[in-house]
């Protein structure tokens, strides 16, 4: 059986008694894995999210992180294991220089000197923000500040990572950049838990979706599965990418209606053209 | 998160719906009695019906609490220098070296912390039961200018928002694994620099957004605006501001007599 | 029609960040015009300067921000240094990019009603306005809570519903729709639309979700390196898959699919919308 690296036993959290955000989730996250989660504005990620760091406490349930409940430990304890990429970048973002951004939590978790200097050096270089090293984050324009959050997180090398919104405000290429990187990072082993509006992103790259409605996780599966119930995705508020619906609409004329990439559609199509010509 | 951005606690009690005016005159004439009265027995009794009214207008324990909470720093202060420092009058309790406190002195830093508490609970009642806007306008309707009025009501709003800056901060240094907690005391003193100093830049950063996000709606300063919902006085208010008028007189007097 | 909103040769820097250091020169040069009623989509890498050129749309620079401006913007035949950004405010509605960067009151029903009561609108106006605006953007149950303890997404409904309560003649959208769930983008671009219809309302819209464009952009332009580097109608500009992913920009999926079709000589599409490709898709299959 493999790890679990996050669980959440019949979580419920309400903010200031009166806004419920979640209702008794149950859920578990493998280690290693890549797992989407999606789910209407308002319907309790970022506060799933930070259930699973101590940043909130749940006011029914447990949080299991590698098998250990966090109920004792202090937030900044559970960084070691667990790092966080905050919603809005601003709430994130703190120093009054990139690089010493970089550098706290670096200094938190213990890094000496030397592997520090290394570790902040190899970061600013990954993310394309050695230019912008001695700068206030203030005066960097909003994907900037994302990717300079996005850039204090990886410099951590936490074994799991939950990003919220990850991807928002950067263009392409930098989105590409950094999905790559979170790539890499599970090929080494460790866990994403990644919140999204972006279906397109959740298709190419999750391993697993979680969907959450109102306050209660509504399904979880493969990413094949869920994307393609399109009712499902409908009543959480989200729809799945352009070529998924297109494979859908065309479900009549013998498409599984599945299709996840552009790749993956063209193949099933060309195939599917060949055995009509071919008859 | 911190307790909230803002004093403000919605609700439709008839407190929130008193005209914010009468609210302000409630404050005046509470800070002219509570000033004025050198009656530990008055300023208690203050105390008692302010939160008899408070409670009465469905504003919670908890929020109560949490506000005594913010006082109790500077009431504790108020209790231990005031008598050393007005150490006249007999009988003396404690007599060592210079120190030298009197039963009076006693009462005078209860009477003085009661009493700071007294002056908050009254801007309290304003401010927990009035939005922003009802406030912005209830500054101009006694008489500011707009802008003044909106300043003044950001200003207020800023403590809060401060508090809750401070909130956000030390939550993104405790997610790359800050813990203060697990530090001596000195080295923990040490290690809320860093949040100072973020937190000093993002204060100044709130002003100079709002600057920005004002003049984005259409604000223009000196301009005339119109109101969601334009102030009136309800026979509730006027009720109330009669009710005010009468017993701060009576007070008043019965002071004068009685000094 | 005539054009309504235009950029002459619009050169913006901002204060150089340390001594010795070059005054980063951000908008260089950027000329584009945008007619009454129009809806044009403005792309571009992350740091090209979009978020610039909106503030430059709404007078908040030169007037408010610090750094240097140079060229013209004229709204309706009227420069931009004309006015003050209060007044050009009204004209001109600018939903931040960062939605909370934006908010001034403490209740969501203010925060909407702030830009109203700066109009100087009747309060039965006022509320009328307001009630439509939160439904709009479906956040009517959020009325007495605070703006600044919301969801990432709710924040966003708000600050949108805040500006397009005022009905300015020019909006300008800078990233809306990026904390918005994928329904709550759909109802984003149906409500822009009503506008457009309603008022006429010319639209600036810059945006990384290519593959909304479609639904509500007539012009696309791509601001790359302080200039704008391509512009036009929507079939033109995406051909150009190429070109745009070299300045680290993609193209809506199904013309990525389109492509893919041409790569292999399976034929010349060029779909935007994904009706358009289901129709020709179909009709290959025999149906
Ligand atoms: N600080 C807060 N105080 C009070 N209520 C809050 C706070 N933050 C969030 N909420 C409420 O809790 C619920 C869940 O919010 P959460 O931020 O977890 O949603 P989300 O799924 O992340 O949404 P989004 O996609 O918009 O980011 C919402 O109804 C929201 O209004
Ligand atoms: N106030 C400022 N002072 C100095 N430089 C700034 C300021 N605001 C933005 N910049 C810089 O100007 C450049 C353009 O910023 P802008 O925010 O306009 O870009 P953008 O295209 O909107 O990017 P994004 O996709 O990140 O939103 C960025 O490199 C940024 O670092
Ligand atoms: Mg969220
Ligand atoms: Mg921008």
């Amino acid at each position: 059986m493999a790890e679990c690296a996050i669980e959440l036993e019949k979580c419920s959290y309400t903010y200031d008694g009166q806004v419920r955000a979640l209702r008794n989730v149950s859920c578990t996250i493998e280690a290693g894995s890549w797992v989407a989660l999606v789910g209407q504005n308002g319907s309790g990620k970022s506060t799933l999210a930070k259930l699973c760091n101590g940043l909130l406490r749940p006011q029914e349930g447990r949080v299991r992180i590698n098998g250990a409940d966090i109920r004792d430990r202090p937030v900044g304890s559970v960084a070691r294991e667990v790092g966080y990429l905050f919603q809005n970048p601003d709430h994130q973002i703190f120093a009054p220089t990139v690089r010493e951004e970089i550098a706290f939590g670096l200094r938190n978790l213990g890094f000496p000197g030397e592997e520090r200097e290394q570790r902040l050096r190899s970061t600013l270089e990954a993310f394309d923000l050695t230019a912008y090293a001695d700068r206030p984050p203030a005066v960097l324009g909003f994907g900037l500040r994302r990717q300079v959050t996005v850039a204090s997180l990886f410099a951590c090398g936490s074994p799991i990572l939950i990003l919220d919104e990850a991807t928002q405000g950067l263009d392409w290429q930098r989105s590409q950049g950094l999905l790559d990187r979170l790539q890499e990072r599970q090929d080494v082993g460790h866990t994403i838990l990644f919140i999204t509006h972006d279906m397109r992103l959740v298709a190419e790259r999750a391993n697993r979706v979680m969907v959450l409605h109102q306050g209660e996780l509504l399904a979880e599966g493969p990413v094949r599965k869920i994307l393609s119930r399109p009712h499902l995705l409908a009543r959480a508020s989200v729809s799945p990418p352009p070529v998924t619906h297109l494979s859908q609409l065309l479900r009549p004329w013998g498409m599984k209606g599945d299709s996840l990439t552009v790749e993956d559609f063209y193949l099933e199509y060309v195939a599917l053209l060949a055995e009509r010509e071919g008859v | 998160m911190g307790p909230g951005f803002d004093l403000y606690t919605a609700g439709t009690s008839w407190l929130h719906r008193l005209d914010p005016r009468t609210k302000m005159t409630f404050v005046g004439a509470s800070f002219v009695l509570l000033l004025l009265t050198g009656q530990i027995i008055l300023v208690l009794a203050y105390l008692v019906v302010v939160h008899a009214v408070l409670r009465r207008a469905g504003i919670p324990w908890r929020r109560i609490g949490w506000l005594w909470a913010r006082m109790w720093p500077l009431t504790l202060l108020i209790l231990i220098l005031w008598p050393l420092s007005n150490p006249g009058g007999e009988p003396v309790l404690v007599q060592w070296w210079w120190i030298r406190i009197t039963l009076p002195g006693i009462g005078q830093g209860l009477l003085a912390g009661l009493r700071v508490n007294g002056l908050a609970f009254a801007v309290y009642v304003l401010l927990l039961t009035t939005d922003q806007s009802g406030l912005v306008q209830g500054l101009v309707g006694i008489g500011l200018p707009f802008e003044w009025g909106l300043a003044l009501a950001i200003g207020l709003r800023y403590l809060p928002l401060l508090l809750g800056m401070y909130g956000t901060i030390t939550d993104a240094q405790r997610a790359r694994g800050w813990t203060p907690e697990e530090e001596g005391l000195v080295r923990r003193a040490r290690a809320y620099g860093p949040t100072l100093v973020a937190l000093v830049i993002g204060a100044l950063r709130l002003t100079d957004g709002l600057t920005l996000a004002l003049a984005a709606r259409g604000f223009r300063p000196g301009q005339p605006r119109t109101t969601r919902r334009p102030l009136q006085l309800r026979w509730a208010d006027r009720v109330c501001l009669a009710g005010i008028g009468v017993l701060t007189l009576a007070l008043v007097a019965a002071e004068w007599i009685y000094l | 029609m005539a054009p309504f909103v235009v950029l002459d040769d619009v050169h913006v820097s901002y204060p150089s960040p340390g001594p010795g250091l070059e005054a980063p020169r951000i908008l260089r040069g950027v000329s584009l015009s945008v007619a009454e009623g129009e809806c044009l989509a403005l792309l571009g890498p992350t740091g090209a300067g979009k978020s610039t050129l909106c503030l430059c749309l709404n007078g908040l620079i030169p007037h408010l921000v610090d750094g240097t401006f140079r060229g013209g913007v004229h709204i309706a035949g009227h420069s931009t240094r004309e006015w003050t950004p209060g007044e050009l405010s009204q004209t001109v509605g600018l939903v931040f990019q960062d939605a909370e960067s934006q908010f001034v009151s403490m209740t969501v029903e203010d925060e909407v009603a702030f830009g109203l009561e700066s109009l100087g609108l009747p309060p039965d106006e006022i509320e009328g306005r307001l009630a439509e605006a939160l439904e709009v953007m479906e956040v009517g149950g959020l009325r007495s809570r605070s703006p600044l303890e919301l969801s990432g997404g709710q924040k966003q409904r708000v600050a949108l519903a805040a500006v397009m309560a005022m009905r300015p003649r020019v909006l300008v959208l800078d990233e809306p729709t990026t904390n918005l769930d994928p329904v709550g983008k759909a109802a984003l671009l149906r409500a822009v639309s009503r506008l457009r219809v309603a008022w006429g309302t010319t639209i600036v819209w810059v945006t990384q979700d290519v593959d909304w464009v479609p639904h509500l952009a007539d012009r696309v332009a791509v601001l790359w390196e302080g200039q704008i580097a391509l512009e036009g109608g929507l079939r033109e500009v995406f051909d150009q898959g190429a070109l745009l992913r070299r300045m680290g920009l993609r193209v809506p999926q199904v013309r990525e699919l389109a492509a893919r079709f041409g790569s292999t000589g399976l034929g010349g599409y060029a779909w935007l919308g994904v009706d358009e490709a289901a129709e020709a898709l179909r009709g290959r299959l025999g149906g």
